[in-house]
């Protein structure tokens, strides 16, 4: 491996029409460019808000999606000229955990049937005997075990239980890359954390890295290792979570921080209340920093021309407040 | 016709007086019990959050509340008081359907409900879902004054004025949002129930929306009751909480003191468990899961997943015990006189 980069994500951009036939184009994603490392393993926190992108970035992780421009490299081949047995291997090493549980499974069949079958089919494994003990260890993993699931459909499970479930699926294969997506929004408080924690130990004790996509900057904060913050398709900051929380730079990352309602009745006179705005395509349209008309910041090229990548303090951000 | 006002003293605006009713399914027999026996009085001028896990019954609880009663769900018992002004107290429940629809809906009591985003009308423009509010409440208002009063609201609301020629589908799911909130709050109301105001839109707006809540609350002087199971929400809003647990409010008080010294079992597990600002040691969940409606359990709801439970807990349903001036909570720790 070269140097224990995992995943290599490159000047990746995507573009996506709109407006009558779809013929006009915006790039739901320009130019972004991450690294994961896998030793030591770590939790990746991507952040942005509705239409920022990240489900975008993650799809095409997964090959969902191909790129307009830019490469995605993982253990040093490009994901999007894999041959059938490189797809196959794909599958085995990157496995992803999806927001809704309850979409995830199939409601009409038994849910120990469902994971028998993505043993088989990403395992190569010919009879169901030999499932059982990798199946039963993954659940047993997340809490659970394979006699008290045997036989029900997804309608007896809670939503914790059955997100438990999708995370069990998604280490039958023990990945050495996970991605969540908002795999707790959809959840109770009280079931939230126990989910959380378990992601924690995918990475402690399975060594697999994880990239968390998430709008919840609190969550974010415990999970993550590092944090990057997408703002209309743009990767404005990026960094380790310690940094970036304590000092954000970018005035997106600040407004983001400021907006986080926390559970505790003392921040309430700390939040400083913030002005409705609405999200229009020209936003993503916009020649330079897309963030230009929210930010309180923002000079007059701020509008016209791209912030540059700016490295400070082990972290990379793009806003012209820090050019020199 | 006077006989349906009722007198009630002090000075709340709204009271619910134990109230209980659920969903039946029919020819099954089966009762889902989704409110039992939940009273609450709203003065004016305040905040009320209800607080609680999805299927607690927190949005059946604003459904009743709003007297809009429809099989499935009934209710078997109860009162819903509203403040109509110099005649008294009118039931939302019992009272005669034409006056509650013109005089107290939508200009006493209003309402944002949870799928706002489905509530508008497809066929027809942003506007003219204005000015049909204005004239079903025999409102005399020129297009003009409507024209001049959605430039206002749009603009506290971050909408572009263009919208109010759109029809609803040509906007995003945010934009219907905040214009139900605008219809909402049109009539002035003095009491608006908001069943999770801001569930599918992301961290800045709901901080947006929320803002101009309450701002607006500050400016008119009216009540709001907050329902939602984001307890950052309610960190953020409310004065007074009552936390629900499977149809029960199992704590009810000033919203500072829940915070910071809850009572409840259920509600100190809770606070422990959510994850503030910065903070990263391990939390532990609550154990289990809340109980299924059709067939709660006996004696108190929460003995199931209680690391206090007694003996007493898994056959009597524990009463609700009054700790000092407006805080109440159900919990046999502090109905035997000790903690």
């Amino acid at each position: 491996m070269d140097g224990g980069i995992l995943l290599k994500v490159d000047n990746v951009t995507k573009q996506f029409g709109y407006g009558l036939l779809g013929l006009r184009k915006f790039k739901a994603l320009s130019s972004v460019s991450f690294e994961l490392t896998s030793e030591p393993p770590k939790i990746l926190v991507i952040i942005g808000e509705t239409g920022s992108g990240k489900s975008t970035l993650l799809k095409l992780i997964l090959r969902m999606l191909v790129p307009d421009g830019g490469t995605i490299i993982y253990r040093g081949r490009d994901i999007f000229r894999l041959d059938r047995e490189g797809v196959k291997w794909y599958r085995r090493e990157v496995q992803a955990v999806f927001q809704d549980p309850y979409e995830s499974f199939n409601p009409i069949r038994r849910i120990d049937t469902y994971l028998y079958d993505s043993a088989k089919f990403l395992l190569n494994i010919g009879r169901r005997e030999e499932a059982v003990s990798i199946i039963d260890e993954a659940l047993r993993f997340v809490g659970l075990d394979l006699e008290r699931i045997k036989g029900k459909s997804i309608k007896e499970f809670s939503g914790g239980e059955l997100q438990r479930i999708s995370i069990a699926r998604a280490i039958l294969s023990k990945p050495h890359l996970l991605l969540a997506d908002e795999p707790v929004s959809m959840l109770d408080a009280s079931l939230r954390v126990s989910v959380l924690n378990t992601f924690r130990e995918i990475r402690d004790k399975l060594g697999s890295s994880i990239i968390y996509v998430t709008h919840d900057l609190a969550t974010a904060y415990y999970i993550g290792d590092d944090i990057a913050v997408l703002y209309r398709g743009v990767l404005v900051e990026r960094g380790p979570m310690d940094v970036v929380y304590s000092e954000p730079l970018h005035p997106y990352t600040k407004m983001l921080l400021n907006s986080i309602l926390e559970p505790d009745i003392g921040a309430r006179k700390r939040i400083k209340p913030v002005k409705l705005s609405s999200i229009e395509i020209s936003e993503f349209l916009a020649p330079g920093c897309k963030f230009a008309n929210r930010c309180p910041y923002a000079k007059p090229e701020c509008g016209s021309r791209e912030p540059p990548a700016i490295d400070i303090d082990k972290r990379t951000v793009l806003c012209w407040l820090y050019a020199k | 016709m006077a006989s349906q006002y009722i007198h009630v003293t002090g000075s709340p605006i709204l009271v619910a007086e134990d109230v209980d009713g659920g969903y039946t399914v029919p020819n099954r027999g089966i009762f889902i019990h989704a409110v039992d026996g939940v009273s609450l009085t709203l003065g004016s001028n305040e905040v009320l959050g209800i607080a609680g896990e999805s299927g607690c019954g927190k949005s059946t609880l604003a459904k009743i509340i709003y007297g809009a009663v429809e099989p499935p769900l009934i209710v078997r018992r109860g009162k819903v008081l509203i403040d109509a002004g110099d005649r008294g107290f009118i039931d939302m429940l019992t009272g005669d359907r034409e006056v509650v629809r013109k005089e107290i809906m939508w200009k006493t009591l209003s309402y944002i409900p949870q799928n706002s985003m489905n509530v508008l009308n497809p066929m027809k423009r942003v506007r003219d879902h204005f000015i049909e509010t204005f004239k079903f409440h025999g409102i005399e208002i020129s297009k003009k004054d409507v024209v001049s009063y959605i430039r206002e609201v749009f603009n506290s609301v971050g909408l572009p004025i263009d919208a109010i020629n759109a029809y609803p589908h040509q906007l995003s799911g945010g934009m219907r949002q905040r214009i139900v909130i605008a219809l909402a709050l049109m009539l002035k109301p003095r009491v608006v129930l908001a069943d999770e105001p801001t569930t599918a839109v992301d961290v800045v707006t709901q901080l947006g929306i929320l803002s101009f809540l309450k701002e607006w609350q500050r400016e008119t002087r009216c009540s709001i009751v907050v329902i939602s199971h984001d307890m950052g929400v309610h960190a953020y809003m409310d004065d007074r909480i009552a936390i629900m647990y499977a149809g029960n409010i199992v704590e009810y008080g000033d919203a500072e003191k829940v915070f910071t010294e809850p009572l409840h079992p259920y509600t100190r597990l809770l606070i422990e468990s959510l994850i503030k600002k910065g903070e990263r040691t391990i939390k532990k969940g609550i154990l289990g899961s809340p109980p299924n409606l059709a067939n709660p359990p006996p004696g108190c709801r929460f003995h199931p997943r209680c690391p206090y439970a007694m003996d007493v807990c898994r056959r009597e349903q524990p009463p609700e015990t009054r700790i000092g001036d407006n805080y109440r909570v159900r919990c046999w720790l502090y109905s035997y006189g000790k903690r």
